[in-house]
């Protein structure tokens, strides 16, 4: 790989550009690895609800942060929600993401659920966002989902 | 039967952007590599030793060093050398390089010792004491890496 170098103006100093990938692999556990299963299967998305407080969490997730119950009630929740919040990413650099900027990164509140949802936005105008908006998610073709948050390509303004 | 219940591994690699700088003396190394091929290293004005790379206190007699600069010769002796078989991972970028040459640390004519690698990949014509010179970057705009203006030390015959 070519390396980056670049002298800079008026001085006897060069600047190497750097970069270097951290490699990081972890579980989804149990409770995380059937919402991604669900998602690529099903092209459905999961919420786990506490059956003593009656929240509904999205992602799915097995102990309530409100209660500290453990929950084992799996509900389906729609494809649709609310942002909640949102915020424009024009500097993506390094692009975690697979996708160009600016990327629109919002929290959903997806019907039936009592959580906000981290994701992306698309076919969206940055200046035509506002909190409020209704979204629906938008599923990649089945044979390219692979059980991971991205099989969501992103959540796309609803009339 | 119950279905056996998959689980997903999720791994990802996390970007490090970072920027590292020269300095001035390493700059100077770098400047006349790109722009004239020259291998220079800064003298001590104590011991008349000349390092490279360039440093601005002289590690022997712990003097200022100055702003003494001096052309090294591009010919040498092998002093010592390594057979690399596992690749060197690039520290800027984390990949691996390709093409492991052997590493060698060479006693250059005026008496500087400098590390690079040696073009000659056969373990049988490898010897301490051989003579080997400097093979550039022919192209202008590859180079501005410092050290690594220099490809490899290639073997000559005297």
């Amino acid at each position: 790989m070519q390396m980056v170098t670049e002298k800079l103006e008026g001085m006897d100093v060069w600047l190497y550009h750097g970069q270097i990938y951290i490699p990081n692999t972890y579980s989804a556990g149990a409770v995380g690895s059937r919402f991604l299963t669900t998602l690529r299967d099903k092209g459905m998305i999961l919420g786990m609800r506490c059956s003593k407080c009656n929240r509904v969490y999205v992602p799915a997730r097995s102990v309530c942060t409100e209660c500290f119950a453990q929950i084992d009630e799996w509900v389906e929740v729609g494809d649709k929600g609310t942002v909640l919040t949102y915020s424009i990413d024009y500097e993506t650099k390094p692009v975690m993401q697979p996708v160009e900027p600016p990327v629109v990164y919002a929290v959903i509140q997806l019907d039936g659920a009592d959580s906000g949802f981290a994701h992306m936005l698309g076919e969206v105008e940055p200046e035509k966002l506002s909190i409020g908006m209704r979204v629906q998610a938008v599923f990649k073709p089945k044979r390219e989902r692979v059980a991971s948050i991205l099989d969501i390509r992103y959540f796309k303004p609803i009339s | 039967m119950a279905k056996e219940p998959e689980y997903i591994r999720i791994a990802y690699k996390a970007p490090r952007p970072y920027d590292w700088s020269t300095g001035k003396y390493l700059g100077k190394v770098y400047a006349e590599a790109k722009e004239n091929k020259k291998l220079v290293g800064n003298r001590c004005p104590k011991c008349q030793y000349i390092w490279l790379p360039p440093t601005p206190v002289c590690p022997k007699c712990k003097v200022d060093m100055g702003w003494d600069w001096a052309e090294l010769p591009q010919t040498g002796t092998v002093y010592q050398y390594t057979y690399l078989v596992y690749p060197l991972w690039d520290p800027h970028y984390g990949e691996k390089w390709a093409n492991p040459y052997p590493s060698a640390t060479i006693l250059l004519d005026n008496g500087t010792f400098y590390r690079h690698f040696l073009e000659e990949k056969d373990r049988e014509k490898l010897k301490e004491g051989m003579r080997v010179q400097a093979v550039w970057k022919e192209d202008y705009n590859e180079r501005g890496q410092g050290v690594q203006d220099i490809l490899y030390f290639r073997t000559i015959e005297e």
